[in-house]
């Protein structure tokens, strides 16, 4: 009893009212049975939130509605719940819904994969394209496209090359380096070494096959694999999941590792943990559009410039890298139609000027 | 030296003899001994041999622009291919073609003033504050810039599908079927820059001591860094042009060079000259016995013989100064 009574003051003062929220942030607090919850809400994180899934939602309504057959929003819609005119609803269901999709999950999974590696090598250009894992996963996904000597089917392929190629840029980086760098270096070793090993199983294969495989080499949604599509978004609710469980290590991790510690984490297992659900949602997401790697990076920078800088903006990430994904595919499929431009060149083209501006910043702080 | 030009000697000969046809070894062989048959002639005389001379150029361009882009940025990890000075001059190529302009003159001068745009692009980003210091930083930059620009060809190819099928097999640097006439297109840019390099190669050995050292040895940097763009870029261009872009040749072959004879730019430079052709010529003998009879792009077996050098310059605890 007396125990009950010491505690009974610090039950108090931790009850909703008590205390001031602090400066940025709602509380949300509810009475359910009896106990007292709350929740803080990062005010500018879920304003950041709301205005990208806001955006979202609108580029995924044109990206139904336009394209050869341009479709008002209405007869899109009605399209989607499968009334109207049957030209209307096949153009909607079969063609521009499953693309969306497939731009959806593929850019939530670079992205979130992307904000991973930065902050776990503490450094922006950190990202699975830059390091080589677009390219290991590639090449190993062409190899079982083409049929060279294995019979798994892409999207595991693709995991393996993912894998492979992070030991192997870990192995020979042997350290981090200052601030990543030899780490990156490594890795553009390493995705050159895989990309010149993807052109040469193209130039194997006889040239129609080639030319089938050339715009997914250059990453594109148009090539994209149903079932692909299915592995990649069972692997994104995990992945998302698993990357929430680890938000608050990561938002820790972005100090030095001794403070990290100090505080209570395992740093080396949240790390690997980390790299493990990056290196997967990578895998899983070359699978369906080729290396998209900007995206990787610009989604993540998206998020970080909207969101407070108190966490590691795992969730903008995501919406960010959907958005990125789907608004460039709508551009390459409009700007020259009908000829279509795979989205990885559009990516490359919007996201390379950027990359050299976080790189060649006279002020710039290199360490996210 | 003598070492390096024996070994020349042989790739040449391995150049001449082995193929992905069916003229194999002994066939070529006694070709050069003044017998042998009709067709086995004609593959030696009017295939392998301009194929081996236009890989020498090509090798010698490449080799003496590696190591001069790496002392004008002193930066061991600088090469004309990874840091987007053949993506420009492919850009530049792939436009002219565009536009209509297929002539092989034309295309080296359109190729060498892409080679300048890029040049003149990574001279500045090394002379940035905070980068030139960081060499890893230089590449990335680099790397970046190749990848925007071989994502402008890539959509120029896209859009105008009859320049794409006349550049198709340029585009991923290749020697095959490469003629005389490209070589003799190449001639005068090689005389040009080769004059050009002996002129700076004293102020940059002096440069490599630091700015203010070669400022009061009476060296003008600004000056022997434009004229060693220059150099680069005629180089480069004509390389390009005639092969293709080939990437990692510049690396390798400064990398070589130095661990041969040591860090004077002026002994490396001579060096470059056989070790260049020496490289590209055995990609090249391994580009068409790998997947014979079909045969690989070159830039993919010196990709595949380059990036682990780079790793090594980088593992490198600390990076050699140039």
């Amino acid at each position: 009893m007396k125990t009950r009574m010491l505690s009974l003051p610090q039950w108090r003062a931790r009850r909703a009212d008590a205390v001031p929220a602090p400066q940025g942030t709602w509380r949300l607090a509810a009475r359910i049975s009896g106990r007292d919850l709350s929740l803080l809400v990062d005010r500018r994180a879920a304003l950041a939130n709301l205005g990208l899934c806001l955006a979202l939602a609108v580029v995924a309504l044109l990206s139904l509605c336009l394209g050869s057959l341009p479709l008002d929003p209405r007869t899109a819609l009605n399209g989607l719940l499968g009334q109207g005119d049957v030209m209307d609803v096949f153009v909607v269901q079969a063609l521009r819904l499953p693309r969306l999709a497939a731009g959806l999950a593929t850019g939530a999974a670079f992205a979130l994969a992307g904000c991973l590696m930065q902050t776990l090598a503490r450094n922006r250009l950190a990202t699975p394209g830059i390091v080589g894992i677009d390219n290991g996963a590639t090449a190993f996904a062409v190899a079982s496209v083409i049929g060279v000597g294995t019979s798994l089917a892409p999207p595991p392929m693709a995991l393996v090359g993912a894998a492979t190629a992070t030991a192997v840029t870990f192995a020979l980086a042997s350290d981090i380096g200052t601030r990543g760098y030899r780490f990156i270096v490594a890795g553009i070793g390493v995705g050159a070494v895989f990309g010149a090993l993807t052109q040469l199983m193209m130039a194997r294969v006889a040239i129609d096959a080639a030319n089938a495989a050339y715009p997914w080499t250059v990453g594109s949604l148009n090539t994209r694999d149903a079932s692909a599509v299915l592995w990649l978004s069972a692997g994104l609710l995990v992945a998302f999941v698993g990357a929430a469980g680890l938000s608050r290590a990561m938002t820790v991790l972005r100090f030095s590792d001794a403070v990290a510690r100090g505080l209570g984490y395992r740093v080396k297992a949240c790390r690997y943990l980390a790299l493990a659900i990056a290196v997967g949602l990578t895998g899983l997401a070359v699978a369906v559009a080729g290396p998209v790697g900007l995206v990787a990076l610009i989604g993540p920078e998206i998020a970080r410039q909207l969101s407070s800088p108190r966490g590691v903006p795992l969730t903008a990430s995501v919406l960010a890298g959907a958005l990125v994904m789907t608004a460039a595919d709508l551009t390459g499929r409009l700007l020259l139609a009908p000829i279509e431009v795979p989205v990885g060149i559009v990516t490359a083209i919007v996201g390379a000027p950027f990359l050299l501006w976080i790189l060649l910043r006279p002020s710039s702080r290199f360490v996210s | 030296m003598l070492g390096l030009l024996l070994c020349l000697a042989l790739m040449t000969l391995a150049s001449l003899l082995f193929g992905a046809g069916d003229v194999g070894p002994a066939a070529a062989w006694s070709v050069l001994t003044g017998t042998g048959g009709e067709e086995a002639r004609f593959v030696v005389e009017s295939l392998r041999a301009p194929r081996t001379a236009v890989g020498i150029g090509v090798g010698m361009a490449l080799g003496v622009a590696g190591a001069l882009i790496q002392a004008a940025a002193r930066n061991p990890l600088a090469e004309p291919g990874l840091l987007g000075v053949s993506a420009g001059s492919a850009l530049a190529v792939a436009i002219a073609l565009v536009l209509g302009a297929s002539a092989a003159t034309l295309r080296v001068s359109v190729a060498q003033l892409g080679a300048l745009a890029g040049c003149l692009f990574v001279l500045a980003v090394a002379r940035l504050n905070g980068v030139g210091g960081d060499p890893v930083r230089l590449v990335l930059a680099g790397a970046v810039l190749s990848g925007l620009l071989g994502a402008l060809t890539s959509l120029i190819l896209l859009v105008d599908q009859r320049s794409a099928d006349e550049i198709r097999f340029w585009i991923v640097g290749s020697l095959a079927g490469r003629r005389l006439d490209d070589l003799q297109s190449m001639l005068p840019s090689l005389a040009a820059a080769g004059a050009l390099t002996l002129a700076v190669a004293r102020p940059l050995a002096a440069l490599a001591l630091g700015e203010r050292v070669a400022v009061g040895l009476g060296h003008r940097p600004r000056l022997v860094r434009l004229l060693t763009v220059v150099a680069v870029a005629l180089l480069v261009g004509a390389a390009t042009a005639v092969a293709g872009p080939i990437a990692f040749v510049g690396l390798v072959v400064p990398f070589a060079a130095r661990a041969l004879a040591g860090p004077d730019i002026r002994r490396s430079l001579w060096l470059a000259l056989p070790l260049g052709p020496i490289l590209v010529l055995g990609a090249d003998v391994l580009s068409r016995l790998l997947v014979a009879p079909s045969e690989m792009p070159l830039g993919v077996i010196t990709a595949l013989v380059g990036a682990p050098v780079l790793i090594a310059v980088v593992r490198a605890h600390r990076l050699p100064a140039v």
